[in-house]
């Protein structure tokens, strides 16, 4: 018994969905009296899980969007109650769904420390201890008492990292949220793991990136629509996941919670489908056709507005930048009601990776009343597009570009 | 350490134990409001001094002056200090507690720990500004030359249960913003009408004396009536306990436990609906 570390009993999460829940007194009262339960949906994140996991071992998760990966995180590190089900967790826990979490600007680095350390289960007696190797391994120890609102992004993160990186928990909790950022923080953050991980504590890690995964995890759970899927040593684990994941649904690529949020008075993005014209069955390769569409529903009339789409790269950096007006120059007007506005995409120049889109609805005069950061992610798989045997990834640029060479022996 | 988490048990654990593994987030959050509290402003400090120096101008001008309300052989200015400390903290606390919850919602949804600890962090931040309002007030005292009474003794059980009342309605508040953003809306209201609607610029006796019986209940089911009168009672030596005043007390008590107890059934939820 006492090798069990995480013992997980037939847990389940239900969802309301729609805003019953956090609405006003009078809804409240409205839907007291309507009888009517079809409008509230419920959605059930997860259903009747179960799991044991070992001391000492190595977990990671793996699903898709949806699957229930970060609901069953939340549960486990105890943010949100199970509708369901018990599970029992043996050791001193820490989860890290985020770095930073509850720094605020107006103190320095040295009181922020202290209040991250301690929201994240530290005693100030454990940060006192270990504050010189905390601020020696952040590197902004000349910034130590100035307030983190004039810090960099840099400085912020990696004093926020520093912080979670000394954490000594025995079981420890990790999003992959943890995994986005510059280049050398995810490295950072990895190499922590790995360390983390070979001390012999007990880690649950989910993510999408199979090779981190493989690389710190001993063994595999694979979620699928809130159910466990499968469980096994992670090499089976990742290798499934793959050949799972081409039978595929577009619709995980876009970020619901983003897409709620799209909306502005008069104007509410509703619903966003992706289609891949040249191989309507598979994932989405470098070079095919590709059409985004934009369902939208509008209460008033907007003349001459703009639909703006910018792609980046995980890091955040600008690939290209598509847009009704002005750059294409294509003028579209709103009216009362439904509508959608579709993009075709022909030969997708981007190469093999993940990217983000965000989508931007800007009125006249280039000001953008919604701008959804991040509103779909896009996995790009590789693809011998010039049929050379090659397929492209990051390591030969960020974009592919249709072309011919030729060669000719006459002379000008 | 051992966790485990159902579902399905019965009955509500209040988990008080829990928040003394928690005391250093407790004593922190608390430290963190403080510095905020006066972070870039000029006059730092004294803010907590201006505020409650020009309500009692205003009070003694109006009340003791223009509508020469009876405060007996005690000084208008002083009688109305002693109110007014009294109620700058629980309107403080009840405050910053109702709103806490809603403005740690980031850290809500991202971390676990025992989220009554936000909301009664403010406890002790509030406590901050009533000492030096406590201050003020024997300054007051000795500027006027009105003694202390016998029945100071009894000041510590007042001072509880005027932290607990402003605990309670804080935490009814922050739990109710929670599901409805409703709420957010009454607490400034609440804190003008209380103001009123507490023996703090006039004298209780005053009330008695002049509204009928049932709208006499009404008035003590406001659980700061008691704290208020018993601070005078207490301090000045003014005032008598009556049977009202013993309403208000058991509704300080009625407030906090069962705040405590909705507060965990919202807790549950928190992290799904703030």
């Amino acid at each position: 018994m006492s090798d069990i570390a995480i013992k997980v009993e037939g847990i389940s999460k239900k969802y309301i969905l729609g805003h019953k829940h956090s609405s006003t007194i009078s809804e409240r009262f409205q839907s007291m009296f309507s009888r009517n339960n079809a409008e509230k949906e419920e959605f059930w994140a997860l259903k009747d899980i179960s799991l044991e996991v070992k001391k000492g071992e190595a977990v990671g998760i793996v699903g898709k969007n949806g699957a229930g990966k970060s609901t069953l995180l939340k549960v486990l590190s105890r943010i949100t109650h199970p509708t369901h089900g018990r599970f029992e967790l043996n050791g001193r826990v820490s989860s890290l769904l985020e770095v930073g979490t509850g720094f605020h600007p107006e103190l320095t680095g040295r009181d922020n420390i202290f209040l991250n350390g301690t929201i994240l289960g530290m005693s100030r007696n454990e940060i006192r201890s270990k504050f010189d190797e905390i601020v020696e391994f952040s590197g902004v120890s000349k910034f130590l008492d100035t307030p983190v609102k004039h810090y960099s992004s840099g400085m912020y993160v990696r004093l926020a990292f520093s912080v979670a990186a000394h954490l000594e928990p025995e079981i420890l909790i990790i999003d992959e949220v943890l995994a986005v950022g510059d280049a050398e923080f995810q490295k950072k953050c990895l190499g922590k793991m790995d360390e983390v991980a070979k001390q012999g504590r007990t880690v649950l890690f989910v993510s999408h990136n199979m090779a981190a995964v493989g690389l710190l995890c001993q063994k595999g759970i694979m979620l699928n629509k809130g159910e466990v899927h499968l469980v096994g040593e992670i090499d089976d684990i990742v290798k499934e996941y793959s050949v799972f994941q081409s039978s595929v649904n577009f619709n995980n690529y876009i970020n619901q919670e983003v897409l709620e949020l799209s909306k502005v008075d008069g104007f509410a993005l509703k619903h966003v489908k992706i289609d891949n014209l040249s191989n309507p069955d598979s994932l989405i390769s470098s070079g095919d056709d590709v059409r985004f569409s934009f369902f939208y529903q509008a209460d008033k009339k907007f003349l001459s507005p703009a639909f703006a789409l910018i792609f980046r790269d995980q890091m955040g950096v600008e690939v290209f930048r598509l847009s009704t007006k002005p750059i294409s120059g294509y003028e579209i007007d709103l009216f009362n009601g439904l509508g959608c506005v579709s993009l075709e995409i022909r030969k997708l120049p981007l190469v093999k990776g993940s990217y983000f889109v965000d989508f931007g609805f800007v009125r006249e005069r280039m000001e953008w009343i919604i701008k959804s950061e991040l509103l779909i992610q896009l996995e790009v798989q590789g693809k011998d597009v010039y049929g050379s045997g090659l397929i492209l990834d990051r390591s030969r640029g960020f974009i592919w570009v249709d072309h011919n060479w030729e060669h000719s022996n006459e002379s000008l | 350490m051992r966790t485990v988490v159902e579902s399905d048990k019965k009955g509500i654990n209040l988990g008080l134990n829990e928040l003394i593994v928690y005391k250093d987030l407790f004593l922190i959050l608390a430290y963190r409001d403080f510095k905020v509290r006066y972070a870039q402003t000029y006059l730092g400090f004294f803010w907590a001094f201006i505020q409650p120096a020009m309500t009692l101008l205003i009070f003694t001008l109006v009340f003791g002056k223009a509508a020469k309300v009876d405060t007996g052989e005690i000084p208008y200015p002083v009688f109305a200090v002693v109110g007014m400390s009294a109620w700058a903290y629980f309107s403080y606390v009840m405050s910053q507690s109702g709103t806490s919850i809603i403005g740690a919602q980031n850290m809500i949804k991202k971390i676990y720990f025992p989220r009554l600890v936000i909301p009664m962090s403010k406890v002790l931040v509030g406590l901050i500004d009533f000492v030096i309002v406590l201050v003020f007030l024997v300054v007051m005292m000795m500027i006027y030359e009105v003694p202390f009474s016998g029945k100071i003794v009894f000041l510590p059980a007042f001072l509880v249960m005027n932290v607990i009342s402003a605990l309670g309605v804080g935490l009814w508040l922050s739990a109710l913003t929670v599901r409805y953003r409703d709420f957010q809306h009454i607490i400034p209201f609440a804190v003008q009408f209380g103001l009123y609607a507490t023996p703090i610029a006039y004298p209780s006796s005053l009330v008695i004396k002049s509204l009928p019986e049932w709208l006499v209940t009404l008035y003590y089911l406001n659980p700061m009536a008691g704290v208020v009168e018993g601070y005078r009672w207490s301090i000045l030596g003014i005032g008598e306990l009556n049977i009202y005043s013993f309403i208000s007390f058991f509704m300080v008590f009625l407030f906090f436990v069962s705040s405590l107890i909705y507060f965990r059934k919202v807790e549950q939820v928190m992290a799904d609906i703030v």
